[in-house]
């Protein structure tokens, strides 16, 4: 099993690996919530900072376009669903749908800010451990008495754990079945149930055999958790992160 | 001094099939033991209840005196296990943070577990991967890792299971000059094998397993002659009347 997936810890020296995942977690929550709001200047200033910032920690953004694909499709769902569905002035008419420039400004908009939330996740992930992710979001749910923090934070932690294992798996399946002649199944439920059902089955295999080695290494949810300390850097970031906002949010 | 002690142990699944029969069993500290048997003898059975990871029906199994199911986290903790397939062993995304998963779980506090990860790493000479994928290790690397992992809990028995599936004549060297290592340090080592050519010049006791039964129990040289009536193939070595080698010369 050689690379995993993008979508996974890279460990490394950058700015971003550097800072504590709390204020990196705020940082997703203040960008996300700014980028909703902001107009195209505002889309076009953050997409160039992520830009140097994954550069900068050295993401590879070749493949992790490549597994953005699905994504992709998502996203000209929701453009032709705003190009055919918003009024205003007529690009192109097709019998009585008509596809308008408001339409298209409006869905080009919201893709562009849910690619930029969508890479903000991934530039999280790829700077930090699931072990400290784990370890925030347990202390963030702390003083919530009725949420069940370490169970949710554990389950983070396994989802994390989980997920590249999960697509590796699919990739071992798929080429499996290609090396078959599944190709010549035109039939998309065929092909759905054939790479479904053995998918489902290792994952499930996978996932006993993860639980038996967790469990013989003294699993429990009470363990010493990462230790999570706040830097000057971290202070710097937040006071650049907020100036950043504000000044997105005046123009 | 016995360090593993069963008496009776019986394990019957869920579905009825009985995994054990009535095994009663005593290893001494620091001993050498390959336990052997074709597939479904219940040699993995047996090696699971020496932590807990399986109950058993009937019997009792203790690990340095006490009861295993007395104190689970004391077993598991006294019992390293390497399992066949390291790759779902692996529980961190970096070497380190997988290594340090055992003593954050035995709510070490930060200092010792890192004293206890570097010891390991360093042990199995993955130091200098300590911030690397352990997806992105080789076979023979992955399964340092895992020994790294066990070692951190600083057990006194260390089993393999099947320790040499699926790895090259390197990674095989690699594995079984560190088996050694441990054992030299005075760890009892149990290797579950049905290839006994690859430990089989180093082991002080063969325990061969059908139906859940040990069928022969005895000194590998003394033994071996035996194993292909139940289904274990000899090393070539014993066919011709020669002494087995070490893979490691």
């Amino acid at each position: 099993m050689a690379e995993l997936t993008s979508f996974s810890f890279h460990p490394g020296t950058s700015l971003l690996h550097k800072l504590d995942v709390r204020f990196k977690l705020l940082f997703l929550i203040l960008i996300s919530l700014v980028i909703l709001s902001s107009g195209l200047w505002g889309l076009i200033i953050l997409s160039g900072l992520i830009t140097v910032l994954a550069i900068h920690s050295r993401m590879p953004l070749k493949s992790g376009f490549k597994e953005f694909r699905l994504f992709l499709i998502f996203l000209s769902l929701i453009l032709g669903a705003r190009m055919l569905t918003v009024p205003g002035t007529a690009l192109i008419e097709i019998q009585s749908m008509a596809i308008t420039r408001q339409g298209l400004v409006s869905g080009v908009l919201i893709c562009w800010r849910m690619v930029i939330i969508a890479l903000l996740g991934f530039l999280l992930v790829f700077s930090t451990p699931s072990s400290e992710i784990k370890a925030a979001v347990e202390r963030i749910l702390k003083p919530l008495a009725f949420v069940p923090g370490k169970r949710i934070a554990t389950m983070m932690g396994l989802i994390a754990r989980f997920i590249p294992v999960i697509l590796n798996q699919a990739r071992e399946t798929a080429e499996a079945q290609r090396a078959r002649c599944i190709e010549n199944r035109k039939n998309p439920l065929y092909r759905l149930a054939r790479m479904g059902v053995p998918l489902i089955r290792r994952t499930f295999e996978q996932a006993d055999r993860l639980i038996v080695a967790m469990e013989a290494r003294c699993y429990s949810e009470n363990r010493t958790d990462s230790a999570l300390s706040a830097t000057r850097l971290d202070w710097t970031a937040l006071l650049i992160v907020l100036m950043v906002c504000a000044w997105i949010l005046s123009i | 001094m016995n360090i593993i002690e069963i008496e009776n142990l019986t394990h019957r699944f869920s579905d009825g099939t009985v995994g054990l029969d009535r095994i009663s069993l005593k290893i001494q500290a620091g001993a050498f033991v390959m336990i052997t048997g074709p597939n479904g003898s219940g040699k993995t059975t047996l090696i699971r209840h020496l932590n807990g990871l399986l109950r058993p029906t009937d019997g009792c199994v203790k690990v340095a005196g006490v009861s295993v199911q007395k104190d689970l986290t004391r077993a598991r903790r006294l019992v390293g296990m390497m399992f066949q397939d390291a790759d779902s062993q692996i529980v961190g995304e970096t070497v380190y943070e997988d290594v340090a998963f055992g003593p954050e779980n035995l709510r070490l506090d930060h200092g010792q577990i890192h004293e206890r990860v570097a010891l390991a790493l360093d042990a199995v000479g993955l130091k200098h991967f300590a911030q690397q994928r352990p997806h992105l290790l080789s076979g023979g690397e992955k399964r340092r890792l895992a020994i790294a992992g066990i070692l951190a809990m600083e057990p006194r028995v260390i089993a393999f299971d099947e320790p040499f599936s699926s790895l090259d004549y390197p990674g095989v060297k690699q594995v079984l000059s560190q088996i050694l290592t441990l054992h030299e340090a005075g760890h009892t080592i149990l290797v579950i094998t049905h290839d006994l050519e690859k430990v089989f010049a180093h082991a002080e006791r063969l325990i061969v397993m059908q139906k859940g039964k040990i069928v022969r129990d005895g000194l590998p040289a003394e033994i071996v002659g035996d194993v292909e009536a139940f289904g274990v193939r000899a090393p070539c070595a014993s066919y011709l009347g020669m002494e087995v080698r070490s893979w490691l010369n």
